[in-house]
């Protein structure tokens, strides 16, 4: 039954929404008074949405929604390179991670010229680092390149 | 209305304004051309860049963006038949076939002066029905901001991507993001999974960042092998006087429309402007031209939508309800910096608020002269690759994220929502109803929260305060309105 499989993540997404706001603290009356626990609006959104997530179900089971088309090494790429865009940021530096992840995604998404690709990857990121440090005045995380640019 | 006139006027008088203008509406054409990157990721990406910038300078960046890149979509609809954004969609029916026929300059010429009559009318719209409405809200009390925030999302239930039921999961979705961070009467801490730094809160712009720049990115590393057919184009032509015979009812149907559907919460240009386009067919003399390059049907579309950005910017103002996914952004753009939407915008801000509306004005005959002068090089813009393109978007968007609290966690955020709006796309979820729900969702629980205090906890009292009640019956129709009339018409059928 593929059509269950929208409406049944939007249940379980609902249902531990619901679990996680019962576990919240519960607020003294007196300070309450006559409005709501701060549990009681999300629990509400969520049997809301367990609604929703039911009528879907139905609309899809007669309609069922068009097949998706599997997404190719460009696109699940990219979204590996937000994910190694972490680790770099964290313990190189925020440019040179962004210079990195275009310099690969210019290459992954099928330019094929290294030195194009790699002016890009290594034009913007300065470009823009020195628009927002000189004239917006905005500091960015310390890394190898930033710690030595502040110094 | 003289002191409005003369804060509008003052724009002129800013050279750096008009600067800021001129150089944004190059920025927005550019921004409307690029397939994928509409006046909504153009407006949250260029956010960040305007923090240092004085609160009507910043604003006026943004609106400028918004308006210049909604008549923007317009050139790659005419000549390679990809809509630059999605409310330049209905334009590629009729103006994609006339520039086929040879006659892209014609074309152009219809639309950049639909577009700028539209938005003119919405901006003459604005100035006159914006302070009437901020009036009347002045009288709102919490229940109803509830029930104009319940309307606000049933109206998601209608807008034209998606459908209803995935609409309002995605507005359900937003608003449960809304609650993440201590409540705010009890400052009881809520989904923040042990992270302090979301106290106060997500931060709408990386959240706004992530839906709509990362997420276009990934939709957009799909379409890298496209190839696309441009058509050439020697000079944008003026309407002639047999063309505008043909075409002014259907500009001033348009202008309505499109200046309505602007002004209803939630609602966009990209549905005026389908609405626009059904309209000149269904009136029109010439029915059969339709979808083969009928003037009208350009007209129609260039018109209604770019009527909507006027029309939008009314709730966004005056209630602080967005009226479309641009002016969401535009609605944080005002949060950040220090102008509360609301009525009293209209009473304590009064020289600001005119002067944004000036800058709009302005910026709506900016892009007719750009449209006419040179469409010519924007459309050979919209040929650049997409593997340079979308690399630099990634620089500015995790940039931008991170540029507004220098927080790294906003650029996670970010990131974490890029990829939930790919998947949410990929499924045919809209992407706009999360940001709106994230909006109005704080407005929807302490509103609602304050009536309960004001009602010593019988909810049901909002019913009897008329405005409330009639809201809510608004927004009873706007979620069931249109599934009824399709069942009643069924059966009549």
């Amino acid at each position: 039954m593929p059509y269950l499989v929208i409406p049944g993540v939007i249940t379980a997404f609902s249902l531990a929404v619901i679990w996680a706001a019962l576990q919240l603290d519960l607020s003294p009356p007196m300070i309450v008074g006559d409005s709501l626990q701060p549990r009681v609006f999300p629990i509400l959104l969520m049997v809301i949405n367990l609604v929703l997530a039911a009528l879907l179900a139905i609309q899809y089971r007669k309609k069922p929604p068009k097949k998706i088309e599997r997404d190719g090494l460009h696109t699940w790429g990219t979204v590996a390179l937000f994910v190694i865009f972490y680790p770099l940021t964290v313990y190189l530096d925020m440019l040179i991670a962004i210079a990195v992840v275009m310099f690969v995604m210019c290459l992954l998404w099928g330019e094929r010229r290294i030195h194009v690709a790699g002016a890009v990857a290594l034009v913007t990121p300065a470009a823009i680092f020195f628009l927002f440090d000189m004239v917006l005045r905005i500091r960015f995380p310390r890394g190898l390149l930033t710690n030595w640019y502040y110094q | 209305m003289i002191e409005a006139l003369q804060a509008m006027g003052s724009v002129i008088l800013d050279p750096y304004l008009v600067f800021l203008i001129l150089v944004t509406t190059i920025l927005g054409v550019i921004i409307g051309v690029l397939p994928g990157l509409g006046a909504t990721t153009g407006a949250a990406l260029l956010l960040p860049f305007t923090l240092t910038m004085e609160p009507v300078h910043a604003i006026a960046v943004l609106a400028t963006i918004y308006v210049s890149a909604t008549f923007a979509g317009s050139i790659t609809a005419i000549l390679i038949n990809t809509p630059g954004t999605a409310a330049a969609a209905a334009t590629t029916f009729d103006g994609y076939p006339l520039a086929q026929r040879g006659e892209a300059g014609r074309a152009l010429g219809i639309a950049v002066v639909s577009s700028t009559i539209g938005g003119v009318f919405s901006v003459i719209v604005l100035c006159i029905a914006a302070p009437m409405l901020a009036r009347v809200a002045y009288e709102f009390r919490p229940p109803e901001y509830f029930a104009l925030a319940l309307f606000g999302l049933s109206m998601l239930a209608s807008i034209s991507a998606g459908g209803t039921v995935r609409n309002l999961i995605g507005g359900t979705f937003g608003v449960w993001l809304a609650t993440i961070g201590a409540e705010p009467t009890t400052g009881i801490e809520r989904f923040m999974f042990g992270n302090y730094e979301l106290y106060e809160g997500l931060s709408f712009v990386p959240v706004f960042i992530g839906l709509f720049a990362m997420s276009e990115l990934l939709v957009q590393s799909k379409r890298v092998n496209q190839v696309v057919d441009a058509i050439g184009l020697k000079a944008v032509k003026l309407p002639s006087r047999d063309d505008y015979k043909r075409i002014w009812k259907t500009v001033v149907r348009s202008c309505g429309i499109g200046t309505f559907i602007g002004v209803l919460p939630a609602e966009g240009a990209t549905i005026a402007s389908m609405i626009g386009y059904a309209e000149a067919r269904r009136w029109s003399k010439n029915k059969e031209e339709f979808g083969k390059g009928a003037i009208e049907g350009i007209a129609g579309a260039e018109a209604a939508n770019n009527a909507a950005t006027g029309g939008a910017m009314v709730p966004t103002m005056v209630l602080g309800i967005p009226g479309s996914g641009t002016t969401a952004v535009i609605l944080v753009g005002l949060m950040v910096h220090g102008l509360r939407p609301g009525p009293y915008l209209f009473t304590e801000q009064v020289d600001k608020v005119y002067q944004i509306f000036g800058a709009m004005l302005l910026a709506n005959l900016m892009f007719m002269v750009m449209g006419l002068y040179a469409a010519k090089l924007f459309a050979r813009i919209s040929l650049v690759p997409l593997q340079l393109l979308w690399p630099i978007v990634f620089a500015l968007a995790t940039i931008g994220a991170y540029a507004l609290s220098s927080s790294l966690l906003d650029v996670w955020i970010a990131l974490i929502f890029g990829v939930i709006g790919f998947l949410a796309r990929r499924h045919g979820f809209a992407v706009a109803p999360i940001a709106v729900g994230l909006i109005l969702g704080e407005m929807v629980e302490t509103n609602f929260q304050n009536s309960l205090k004001m009602f010593d906890g019988e909810w049901w009292q909002i019913l009897t305060q008329p405005l409330a009640a009639l809201f809510l019956f608004f927004a009873v129709v706007g979620l069931f309105g249109a599934p009824i009339w399709s069942w009643i018409s069924r059966r009549r059928s």
